[in-house]
């Protein structure tokens, strides 16, 4: 405790921990022990570099000097392939892996070596798993959002049946990505919520108002939105919308009952090199100081006690029902909601 | 009398000569053929068995392949609107082919072989222009075209405040872009066949009355035919296979070629390679049987070679009243490839978010995108390995298809099946090749994984197709007579290589080194596959911005890395001319 006093005056991190006021973290003295012998991991990592991880690979170098964090960024496919390649030539080079989409094969491949972290116990059930394959590090909000410059606010769609009006024919988009934060997810919100026949009916009139299906990321697609490309978009990110908000931009993102709610994991890999600095990274990560700042770097903190920047992003402080989708329940009916979208939409 | 020197009679052919000086003879005639032929089947055939035991294969959930299957092919056969989307995808390559072609070669020509005004402007806009990572370049024509975009946003202001003209996600918009993207590649090669080309028989058919066009069709055009075909049948095959425009184009507008069904497949979870690959393997044998035809077509290369033994320096053509018309041709080039896409891209980098082109939001304008790229201790690593990354491969690349072209070409041993085997990676998805290299390096006894070498590695065989067509074209211009008599001279083929045929070959060779340097320096697939802790690049960095919605920042730093290619690019330019003036006097 006393080395953390020590260190926490450096560096803006410390000072956003002492205006907040989170509990600071405190790791057993053996695993920081053991740490400290391996000097480094790596990381592979699905999240925006000069975002997030570069922040918190300093936080955490801050606080545990001697160890050291290389990191290799990509997107959740690569960071697959490479990590089954390696795993599959007994070469396993890398210790923690996150992100969404990833996980499913890893796991299917028995690359994943479960571990649960201290702070686990305050996350709800649906963001961790019981044997610590993978903890929540970040959540992901998929909403509607509107350009206020073309929609009125009479006309701004209050429930999923508004989605349905005349007006919207042509001029709504979503990301075109095979994933649960794209369309399939859309469908299987649609139709656990209104089950099966209801919302295949809904999904059959939805797809006649031809929603252009842009084959790029959440962000894009709201970037198309704030340009008035699309006045009405689906599947992006609330936390998105409010960092363009805060800056201007004329949108707003919408709460339609239920909200599917994705998020981000995080794992340590099964024979990793550095086992016991990649034990104290994800407990880092996941602790409430850890996630203290993913908040500050505009994310949405999977930990119940850490607040979002923006207020009101979250289910609980928005005020908006939730669903919440794993990447692995997803996987499991991925086949079938894909091939509605490709039936109804593309 | 052939035009291969390596067959000339030896000095005594009397007799026949004794057994083991024919096998002598033998080795001396094919040992360079079988060294190279050797080293670009070690590139080429390992990834080329991991597509095609991908395309038999199925993708498990943990991303295993297994059993031996036709069902990718049943797969390809079976896909949605066949008649449709294979018709599309046709008409697509082939005008995104003829956009380029017409394009490049039109100001090639200009800037060659004629005294049109501007032609600094033309070499310009072809650097910058491929210095620009691609998804931006994609990106600003979306923009511009988009339907919040400005020339539609002016057509609404002007004419008819309900229309929107333009539609980008269209067949059109997808030719427009792809043909653009292209036309640098056309241009860079082009200029370098016109510009050892030879001006007497263009001066000639002038002095017999011909206007400027009737020279152009039928004495230009014919002279650089064998070289114009490879080139267009190069670019249409890479138009077929290209799903990023189609995907980021045609997708939003439901314009579905081949490829769309090929990317989606690529992007599910888990990524269907098999499929991916099968199309590949049909790609494959598509371009075999086209350069075989190929094949027949430039048997007598020779009768188009401009570079012969006799007085020769081309001199520029003339144009005469046509000199400003043909100077507006490099302005529109210059405004349509370059600036237009350059001014939107710097509206998204000084921009907060983006937005439409209006007078209110100047107002908002910042340069804080600039000062987070500038200000980053972070690029300069990348910036420096991206730069170590493109300069080995280009100039691995073009040593390697510098004697691959000149097999090809003079139909020595080798040469065909250096030919083929060169061709091959061209129709690779780059993720296939990406997993092929991962496996590969995972498994070799040096520590070659995570280190930029593999990523050179993984661009030598990419970019090998690129860099033959470049030597390979050039070799075609170059007579034989040369080195015929060079060989008559006595010299042998090492001398005849190094001081005749390479020296003369220095225009096409450096304008394929720098195409490739340029493509090196921004390509995104592999690198993301591939790069190491220690090994990231630039693109890398790029890709991450992008995908994550720093769309100012990666504007930014897109265009500061384009200004800084350009500059290493023109560098490398002034050297090369220098060098090009020693041999060719110009």
């Amino acid at each position: 405790m006393t080395h953390f006093l020590t260190r926490r005056t450096f560096g803006g991190l410390a000072l956003g921990l002492a205006a907040s006021r989170v509990p600071a973290f405190a790791a057993e003295p053996s695993l920081v022990d053991a740490a400290k012998q391996e000097g480094r991991l790596v990381w592979y990592t699905t999240l925006v570099v000069g975002q997030i991880v570069r922040p918190i690979i300093q936080a955490f170098e801050t606080r545990y000097p001697g160890i050291k964090i290389d990191f290799v960024p990509a997107p959740w496919q690569e960071t697959s392939l490479r990590i089954i390649n390696e795993g599959r030539a007994n070469q396993v080079k890398g210790d923690l892996v996150d992100g969404g989409a990833s996980f499913p094969p890893l796991q299917a491949a028995g690359l994943i070596q479960p571990y649960l972290v201290q702070s686990a116990a305050s996350y709800p059930q649906a963001y961790r798993d019981p044997t610590g394959l993978w903890t929540a590090n970040i959540i992901q909000p998929s909403t509607p959002s509107v350009n206020l410059d073309q929609v009125k606010k009479a006309d701004i769609p209050q429930s999923y049946e508004d989605l349905l009006h005349p007006r919207w024919k042509g001029r709504m988009a979503w990301p075109d990505s095979p994933s649960v934060s794209g369309p399939p997810g859309f469908i299987g919100t649609i139709l656990t919520a209104m089950g099966q026949d209801r919302g295949m009916e809904y999904l059959e009139k939805l797809a006649g108002q031809r929603i252009a299906s842009v084959p790029s990321n959440q962000r894009v697609v709201l970037d198309q939105n704030i340009q008035g490309q699309y006045p009405l978009v689906l599947m992006i990110y609330n936390y998105h919308a409010a960092i363009s908000m805060a800056e201007g931009a004329p949108i707003d993102w919408l709460r339609l009952s239920p909200t599917m709610v994705s998020f981000g994991q995080m794992s340590l890999l099964k024979n990793a090199p550095h086992p016991n600095a990649a034990k104290l990274f994800l407990e880092f990560s996941l602790s409430e100081e850890g996630q203290s700042v993913y908040a500050a770097a505009g994310y949405l903190p999977a930990h119940p006690h850490v607040p979002s920047k923006a207020k009101g992003l979250k289910p609980d402080d928005g005020q908006y029902k939730d669903f919440v989708l794993s990447a692995l329940a997803y996987s499991e009916h991925d086949k079938a909601w894909q091939a509605i979208y490709k039936k109804l939409f593309v | 009398m052939t035009s291969d020197f390596a067959d000339l009679p030896v000095a005594d052919t009397t007799e026949a000569p004794p057994l083991h000086g024919r096998a002598a003879d033998l080795f001396r005639r094919a040992w360079l053929g079988v060294l190279i032929a050797g080293i670009i089947a070690t590139l080429v055939l390992p990834p080329a068995w991991t597509l095609l035991r991908t395309s038999l294969g199925t993708m498990q959930s943990d991303m295993s392949l297994s059993g031996v299957t036709l069902q990718n092919y049943a797969d390809l056969l079976a896909s949605p609107r066949l008649g449709t989307t294979a018709l599309n995808s046709i008409v697509f390559a082939t005008c995104a082919t003829l956009v380029s072609l017409l394009f490049g070669g039109i100001l090639a020509w200009l800037v060659e072989r004629t005294d049109v005004p501007l032609k600094g402007l033309a070499y310009v806009t072809t650097i910058i222009s491929l210095g620009t990572p691609y998804i931006l370049y994609v990106t600003a024509w979306l923009y511009l075209l988009g339907r919040a975009g400005p020339f539609n946003d002016l057509y609404r202001s002007l004419i008819d405040p309900d229309a929107t003209p333009f539609n980008v996600n269209s067949l059109a918009g997808m030719v427009m872009i792809e043909g653009f993207l292209w036309s640098p590649l056309v241009f860079l090669l082009l200029s370098s066949s016109f510009r050892a080309a030879n001006a007497e028989m263009e001066e000639a058919a002038r002095m017999a009355g011909a206007t400027v066009a009737q020279t152009m069709m039928r004495i230009s055009l014919k002279l650089a035919w064998p070289a114009i075909l490879a080139l267009a049948l190069f670019v249409f095959i890479r138009n077929l296979e290209s799903f990023e425009v189609p995907a980021l184009v045609g997708m939003p507008g439901r314009v579905d070629v081949l490829t769309t069904e090929i990317y989606r497949s690529i992007k599910e979870m888990p990524p269907r390679l098999g499929y991916a690959s099968a199309f590949s393997v049909v790609l494959l044998l598509i371009v075999s049987v086209l350069l075989f035809f190929y094949g027949r077509i430039s048997r007598h290369a020779e009768r188009y070679a401009s570079i012969t033994g006799k007085g020769y320096r081309p001199r520029p053509f003339l144009l005469g009243k046509a000199r400003w018309p043909a100077a507006c041709f490099i302005l529109f080039n210059f405004l349509v490839v370059l600036l237009l896409p350059m001014l939107a891209l710097l509206w998204v980098a000084l921009q907060p978010f983006v937005r439409p082109m209006r007078w209110a939001a100047l107002n908002f304008l910042t340069t804080k995108q600039f000062a987070a790229v500038l200000t980053s201790p972070h690029y300069l690593q990348l910036g420096v390995n991206t730069l170590i990354v493109a300069v080995t491969t280009a100039s691995a690349v073009m040593l390697l298809t510098m004697f691959a072209g000149w097999l090809a070409a003079r139909r020595q041993i080798g040469g065909v099946i250096s030919d083929q085997l060169v061709t091959i990676p061209l129709v690779f998805p780059g993720l296939v090749l990406g997993v092929a290299l991962l496996e590969l390096a995972l498994r070799l006894p040096f520590p070659i994984y995570g280190t930029l070498w593999l990523i050179v590695l993984a661009f030598l065989i990419r970019y090998m197709p690129y860099g033959m067509r470049y030597s390979f074209s050039g070799i075609l211009q170059i007579h034989p007579e040369l080195e015929q008599a060079a060989g008559v001279a006595g010299a042998g083929r090492g001398t005849t290589l190094r001081k005749v045929v390479f020296p003369l070959l220095w225009p096409a060779m450096a304008s394929g080194w720098l195409f490739i340097f340029l493509l090196c320096a921004k390509e995104m697939s592999l690198p993301l596959l591939l790069a190491g802790p220690n090994s990231q690049t630039i693109s890398v960095a790029m890709f991450d911005l992008w995908s994550n919605g720093q769309g100012g920042e990666v504007a930014a730093l897109g265009l500061i890395w384009a200004a800084l290619m350009t500059a290493v690019a023109a560098t490398f330019h002034v050297v090369m001319r220098r060098q090009s003036a020693t041999t060719f006097g110009h």
